[in-house]
């Protein structure tokens, strides 16, 4: 009963709001706004699954092959950086500066150097996708307990070992959410490399459709790219909770 | 800072840069010269910050008093999680296309997304800090037979402040950063808007040079709300 409760008030909004856009838009001949119903059944003619290989796999293939790029290098400049506090002092105005410029304005450098190619948008994604990560890196390698590394000095461990059975695993938290913030960040300059540069990629259509006044194309495309960067991040936590299922235990512990 | 200029300008004079289309860092930092000498690039900073500052201050004037309010009713905060967490993560980009349809591609439309880009977010936190008040205080003023009211502006509301400053403090990045886009993406006059017209007239090195003047003005930003946070909230270290 209880559950049933906590469940309804959490989803009585959601649900009346997509319903009252349902009825309001329902006679609506404003271009820009049609009906929800309309959009509906365009969103289902469109994407259930005729255009799913052409405009949103190349998306998403782009996405995560830049993500896992960008957030491998983040982790291993993060761990050299964090470790090393002789480079630390040296590197970090500079890292300062490029992460206060806007990731999406990197994305006309990038096409400056490739032009309109798959490999400009990944290496821009990627390239955005390092910041985060490094610098959660960066500030889990400088919180590990002293106690730890101490104790791991005693036991003479090597500093390698130290840095992937000791460092690593205590920083993991913060890094997990770094990563989560190169995963938004990935998504955003995914979107804008394809609305910038076109071609493929749910981006792209959108545009396309906005430039040709496909309105409601251009909604289930709006739509869409909602849906997707709402679900991504709902993976994102679902798959660290269950990463970090051993810090949550923890910290419930304490 | 300055190794790394070395190593770039080393990089596109004789190294693997050669002949791209990099500019090297002193021809860089000469265009960054030259754009600042031009009267259009001061106006768009001027229309960069107009956004910026004007969906700053709509969104906290709008987002805060809402998310003390929804804090204050447990069911208000139940029954808005799934929308704010919704809205939360969707970046601003995404609706661009839409917003340029309803707007144009004004400073309406830049104001517009940074609103929306910081309201969820706002309003979220204002409503956390609300809920984290400390139990203890509340009993205590229960206690004092202070009502409700008191309750609100004496604990909870000073109490909500330094969840509700870290939010302004990533509004502040945001709006800048969602200005730049706006002009960027959706053609609203800013910043934005002319390293597009630099990038799509063939002019590498001013492109770069705004890329350049974006990380010196996020940097001189970031230090300015440093500062009033340190006056505002006093008492908390972050």
């Amino acid at each position: 009963m209880k559950r049933i409760s906590n469940l309804v008030i959490s989803i009585w909004l959601p649900v009346t709001l997509v319903i009252v856009w349902w009825f309001a838009s329902a006679d609506s001949t404003d271009p820009f706004f049609p009906p929800l119903a309309i959009i509906w059944e365009t969103f289902q003619f469109l994407w259930i699954f005729d255009l799913v290989p052409v405009h949103l796999v190349p998306s998403l293939i782009n996405l995560f092959s830049g993500l896992t790029i960008g957030v491998s290098i983040g982790l291993v400049l993060g761990v050299l950086i964090g470790t090393n506090d002789a480079v630390a002092k040296y590197v970090e105005p500079t890292v300062d500066f490029i992460r206060s410029i806007p990731p999406v304005a990197t994305v006309p450098i990038f096409i400056m150097l490739f032009g309109l190619d798959p490999i400009m948008r990944i290496s821009a994604i990627a390239f955005a996708a390092i910041f985060p990560t490094m610098l959660a890196a960066i500030q889990g390698m400088h919180q590990t307990n002293t106690t730890l590394l101490d104790t791991a000095k005693v036991f003479r461990l090597g500093n390698l070992v130290t840095i992937f059975r000791v460092r690593l695993p205590s920083a993991s938290p913060i890094i997990a959410s770094g990563i989560q913030v190169s995963l938004q960040i990935a998504f955003v300059v995914t979107i804008a490399s394809e609305l910038l540069g076109s071609g493929f990629g749910l981006g792209a259509f959108t545009l396309i459709a906005t430039d040709s006044f496909m309105i409601t194309d251009a909604w289930t495309g709006v739509i869409l790219l909602g849906i997707l960067g709402f679900t991504i991040n709902f993976l994102f936590d679902l798959v660290e909770r269950r990463a970090l299922r051993w810090y949550l235990m923890s910290k419930k512990l304490a | 800072m300055f190794g790394f200029l070395l190593i770039w300008q080393a990089a596109t004079t004789f190294g693997p840069l050669v002949g791209g289309s990099l500019p090297s860092a002193i021809e860089a930092l000469a265009s960054l010269g030259g754009i600042l000498a031009e009267p259009d690039t001061w106006q768009a900073i001027g229309q960069t910050l107009y956004i910026a500052g004007m969906g700053l201050l709509i969104s906290v004037v709008l987002a805060i008093p809402v998310g003390v309010l929804i804090g204050l009713s447990s069911f208000a905060f139940r029954s808005t999680k799934i929308v704010f967490d919704f809205f939360k993560v969707i970046p601003p980009i995404v609706i661009i296309p839409i917003v340029i349809l309803v707007f144009g591609p004004t400073a309406e439309m830049g104001v517009f997304l940074v609103v929306f880009a910081n309201f969820f977010m706002l309003a979220s936190q204002a409503a956390y800090g609300i809920r984290d008040t400390d139990p203890v205080l509340i009993d205590t003023m229960k206690c004092y037979g202070l009502g409700r009211f008191a309750q609100i502006i004496y604990a909870r509301i000073p109490g909500a402040l330094p969840f509700i400053s870290v939010g302004v403090r990533i509004s502040v990045a945001a709006s800048m950063i969602v200005a730049v886009v706006a002009g960027l993406i959706g053609g609203a006059p800013s910043l934005g808007r002319e390293m597009l017209l630099y990038q799509s007239s063939g002019q590498p090195g001013k492109t770069f040079a705004t890329v350049l003047l974006f990380g010196i003005m996020g940097l001189a930003l970031a230090r300015i709300w440093a500062r009033v946070q340190k006056k505002i909230v006093f008492w908390t270290a972050a």
